[in-house]
């Protein structure tokens, strides 16, 4: 059993070189790059040692006997079942209701283009290998034409025009075939005949049409397009094509007669339309901190009744580049851009220091953002001066749970400007004269502390301002460091430093929230204050 | 890029000359005047922006004439208005109310007393449990730490409230339209 006579029993039942290649279980992605060339080398290395007869056989197989069955064909044998000779693939319906999300579904992807026959061998090739079916009408019996070139531009070019359209910025792709089943029948069928007529014939070593197609169109695809092919375990991009063979029904009605409880079955699912499909990319996730620079500006967009009620906010001013970068629209921004971060402060508040920890997850991304992008991005998110990012860094899946509990666990530092509105309890001062922080004030409250291992534990109802969204309860927080401060050129202000408990309400500490947080602030000091603006100095947490 | 040492706490210091109470920073002052015909029995409602409504006494109430001991009591018929409890967040199980209802009554030393009606429709959230110490709280400060209780309603009928009850212009027009009545 050799290669060559492998090679001529296959041509003689009218396989394409691919296949020939297929049927020798040859695994060289390389060889199926060029396979016309090994078939001719193969033929032509052993046409010397090889039986001058069979050689003679297959070269005088006249042309005119193209019709007929391949009686002259060594092991002779039938036709393929239904046929085999006029496989008419052509464009089929676009596919209706496939589970990709892609759109792109509805646009018919041609099969294997129309026969063109003899345009795969030039006829003044001398090395042509003899090839009586594929005469006949140019496309593989076995492949239905898959593995042939000439098949492929109408292919490539649906591939590069889809890509081009969803602009997918990655460098490789991956690609899968979803074949006719009559291409699986007919396989069958020549292995079954190679058996017969080699002995010893390994049809177990046979390389399945899919690898092949792979190594064949995938490899020319890559050129096309301009993208490295890689495997789909790797590659984030893949593309699926599906061919429809026409004479399928009927091809496979020996089959369906066999077991019409499967066949049932498989056109309840799918019928084998044809589809340009792709898979999501994993999500990207980018890690930073923001500086809130904005009094006027909410975190998140504050919407009434579906109106907005400010004109941006951070989430909006982070987004806005990272959409441009990605191209997206408004609508897919929204929902493939998400912002998440470890709490965040009312829409008067600043963050200030190094900032509040934030995430963006960009669903199916279409690349990674270079080093330069991101610095880039940084740039035009505190351009406007409102919000400042300083890095963005990539970061996993894993480490967005950092954020979560970043909002739970972490201490915070603000600094609170406050106003004292009445004298204190102590002062021995006409009701009319001036309110002034005295040392003595600062004293106070620097040397308050009502509990043992923390500065201030105090009891906070839910505040009034989210009450209406949130369930009514009273919580322990503690004010772990405190210190005041006087304020040049203010005599009635002061400036509070402050450490607190993740979730204490500092503004309501302050003002004491109509007495709904007790001890307040007014406590410390012995007389009436309130706040007139809180910065977030730090927010204690290593991100990202 | 910018040093995190550049932005200061001061540079955000208002002008000091046109501070706004708490209340008067987030709520919306709502009145109904001479409630059951009687005069000067008046109270004040402030709303949230976010509908939930304070109940107070209105500046303009009798009460702030008398000047006599007093405490609140919080129990209505069989209902201790202290004893009211919210669960979660849509506040299942506080007790309901509707304009009529007496949230609280203010007793006199002298055994005399008055009712404190609602005012509005809405559940009971809480009451200030602190007037029960501190009675003179309501005297002092009733539109800040004196306010009676914490009312909240669907955005409809708080919305419908706030437009059909008078605003705080219109509460002083009517004011001066009863003093200038009574001058002559
Ligand atoms: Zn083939």
């Amino acid at each position: 059993m050799n290669q060559k006579s492998i090679i001529e029993c296959c041509k003689e039942l009218g396989c394409c070189d691919a296949c020939c290649l297929r049927f020798l279980g040859l695994k060289s992605p390389a060889a199926y790059e060029n396979p016309k060339q090994y078939v001719i080398n193969a033929l032509g290395k052993q046409g010397a040692s090889v039986s001058p007869a069979l050689v003679v056989q297959v070269e005088t197989v006249p042309a005119g006997n193209q019709t007929e069955p391949a009686a002259t064909a060594p092991g002779a044998v039938s036709e393929p079942p239904h046929a085999a000779s006029e496989p008419s693939p052509a464009p089929s319906e676009p596919s209706p209701a496939t589970s990709e999300p892609t759109p792109d579904v509805s646009e018919p992807f041609p099969a294997a283009s129309e026969p063109t026959p003899g345009a795969s061998e030039p006829p003044d090739d001398a090395n042509e290998p003899p090839n009586k079916k594929m005469k006949v009408d140019g496309v593989c019996t076995t492949c239905l034409g898959l593995l042939q070139q000439e098949n492929w531009p109408q292919c490539n070019a649906m591939v590069k025009t889809m890509l081009d359209k969803k602009r997918y910025e990655c460098e490789t792709f991956a690609c899968a075939l979803s074949a006719p089943v009559a291409a699986l029948l007919r396989e069958r069928v020549v292995a079954l005949r190679l058996r017969d007529a080699c002995a010893n014939y390994d049809d177990g070593a046979l390389t399945p049409l899919k690898e092949a197609w792979k190594w064949s169109f995938g490899a020319q695809l890559a050129r096309h397009v301009g993208l490295a092919l890689d495997s789909g375990a790797v590659s984030p991009l893949l593309v699926t094509l599906h061919m429809e063979y026409l004479e399928e029904a009927g091809e496979l009605e020996a089959l369906r007669r066999l077991a019409p409880e499967l066949f049932a079955r498989r056109s309840a699912s799918q019928r084998f339309a044809v589809e340009f499909t792709r898979r999501a990319h994993a999500p990207l996730y980018l890690g930073g901190r923001y500086v809130k620079l904005s009094r006027t500006l909410p975190q998140t967009p504050w919407l009434v009744n579906g109106r907005r009620m400010l004109h941006s906010s951070v989430q909006e001013l982070i987004c806005a580049p990272i959409a441009a970068l990605y191209r997206l629209d408004a609508e897919d921004a929204e929902h493939r851009l998400k912002f998440m971060s470890a709490g965040r402060e009312d829409v008067d508040v600043r963050c200030l220091g190094d900032g509040r920890p934030f995430a963006i997850e960009i669903t199916d991304p279409t690349r990674q953002p270079s080093e330069a992008e991101l610095q880039q991005l940084c740039a035009q998110i505190s351009a406007g001066g409102q919000v400042l990012v300083r890095r963005l860094v990539p970061v996993s899946r894993e480490h967005l749970a950092l954020l979560k509990k970043g909002e739970e666990t972490k201490c915070k530092t603000y600094e609170a400007l406050c106003i004292k509105l009445s004298h204190a309890a102590d002062e021995q001062l006409p009701p009319a004269a001036p309110v002034r922080v005295t040392e003595r004030d600062l004293q106070r409250v620097n040397a308050y502390s009502n509990c043992a291992g923390a500065r201030v534990l105090l009891q906070q109802r839910t505040p009034i301002r989210v009450l209406h969204r949130r369930p009514l309860h009273v919580r322990p927080r503690r004010i772990l460091a405190l210190s005041a401060h006087a304020v040049p050129a203010q005599p009635q202000l002061l400036l509070l430093r402050l450490r607190t408990d993740a979730g204490l309400y500092v503004k309501e500490w302050a003002h004491g929230e109509l007495g709904r947080t007790r001890p307040a602030l007014a406590d410390a000091l012995q007389a009436r204050v309130d706040i007139l603006a809180l910065d977030v100095a730090e927010v204690d947490l290593a991100w990202p | 890029m910018e040093t995190p040492t550049e932005f200061k706490i001061l540079d955000s210091i208002p002008d000091l000359n046109n501070l706004k109470s708490f209340t008067d920073r987030y709520f919306s002052k709502r009145y109904i005047t001479d409630i059951d015909g009687i005069k000067n029995n008046d109270i004040m409602i402030m709303f949230h922006s976010n509908r939930i409504a304070l109940l107070s006494l209105a500046p303009s109430h009798f009460f702030f004439n008398k000047d006599q001991e007093y405490k609140l009591n919080f129990t209505v018929g069989k209902v201790d208005r202290l004893r009211n409890a919210v669960k979660g967040k849509s506040k299942k199980g506080g007790q309901l109310l509707n304009p009529k209802s007496v949230v609280c009554k203010i007793e006199y030393k002298d055994g005399t007393s008055f009712d404190v009606p609602c005012g509005m429709k809405g559940t009971l959230i809480e009451v200030n449990e602190e007037l029960v110490n501190q009675p003179e709280l309501l005297k002092q400060y009733p539109d800040a730490d004196g306010y009676i209780a914490i009312i909240l309603s669907s955005i409809a009928i708080s919305e419908a409230t706030k437009s059909e009850l008078l605003t705080h212009d219109e509460y002083l027009e009517v004011l001066n339209r009863c003093e200038t009545k009574d001058l002559e």
